[in-house]
């Protein structure tokens, strides 16, 4: 694992990572290990009922996780979107069962392949940035996602502050280690 | 349409796993330091953005949580993510499909909190603060 030591070096980093992506066009490079820029068709489905047959109606309403379903029997899994430390649920989720273009970077390591998905497209629809979960939360909190507070949304967030209020940064707060 | 789907179905393995919570897409993706109480607040920040949780086993394997103490509702789930970033021992069905290795834990059976201190070395992910 890399080990970054110097704060702007690190900022940088992340910033391009987790930033830039949502200004960018689709297919676009993270630079990420094992990177390869992919577009494919597949149904969106809850990983728990593919593999143990335990499958609600509506892939969980938001809360398993899900994947991506590809006609050859590949089970991808989509464990980023576009968003600043958000995941895929919420951009596929309103797809469930269907069968949507997805559109990103698969990541290869240490054998694991997994999927950041960048854009997705329904069957017959126009493509949508995958970035439901901050659009989601602005609407929330009566913001646009556009606005500073829901772009940082993870500084913001009632649920996170109460957790890291509770256990602090390093989750050490128990054992009186703060930083 | 859930049913079709019954055909995909395999016969998990039990498992014991031991193993620090972590956020795999950091970990897996690799641009960060991912484990430990240095990215403990990161974390749990990709666990409410609804990033799946994982549990890098003292195999040093990656496990996708798909249910934990038998609850399938794992994404952005406040009882996960207090526990982020602790060593656990869990007992659950493995299923591994194309190469990825997914866990559906039934029992925690002990929760050690957080003994990985790679604060001590590491600033705080990604940002310092």
């Amino acid at each position: 694992m890399m080990m970054i030591s110097k704060p702007v070096v690190a900022s940088l980093f992340v910033f391009a990572l987790f930033i830039l992506p949502n200004l960018a066009g689709a297919d676009d490079s993270w630079n990420l290990t094992g990177e390869e820029e992919v577009r494919f068709d597949a149904t969106v489905t809850d990983v728990l009922c593919v593999l143990s047959g335990d499958c609600p109606p509506d892939c969980g309403g938001g809360k398993r996780v899900l994947g991506l379903l590809k006609a050859d029997g590949e089970l991808v899994l989509p464990i980023k979107n576009g968003g600043p430390f958000t995941g895929a649920v919420a951009d596929l989720l309103p797809y469930c069962s269907t069968v949507v273009t997805a559109d990103g970077l698969f990541t290869i390591n240490w054998g694991v392949k997994t999927f950041a998905i960048q854009f997705v497209r329904p069957q017959e629809g126009k493509w949508q940035r995958a970035n439901q979960f901050v659009k989601d939360w602005a609407t929330a909190h009566g913001l646009e996602a556009k606005d500073k507070k829901a772009r940082r949304w993870f500084r913001n967030d009632e649920t996170i502050l109460e957790i890291v209020g509770e256990q602090g940064k390093l989750g050490l707060k128990d054992k009186g280690i703060e930083p | 349409m859930a049913a079709p789907f019954h055909a995909w179905a395999g016969q998990p393995e039990r498992v014991t796993v031991t193993g620090e919570v972590i956020d795999p897409w950091c970990y897996l993706s690799e641009f960060m330091w991912a484990t430990g109480s240095a990215h403990h607040q990161c974390a749990i920040w990709c666990a409410r953005g609804g990033i799946p949780v994982g549990i890098l086993g003292d195999d040093e394997q990656v496990y996708i949580v798909l249910q934990m103490d038998s609850d399938p509702d794992v994404i952005g789930h406040h009882g996960i993510l207090r526990m982020q970033s602790n060593e656990v021992v869990v007992e659950g069905d493995l299923y591994v499909r194309d190469n990825i290795n997914y866990l559906a834990i039934d029992t925690i059976i002990d929760d050690h909190g957080i003994v990985n201190y790679s604060h001590d070395e590491i600033e705080i992910q990604p940002f310092g603060d």
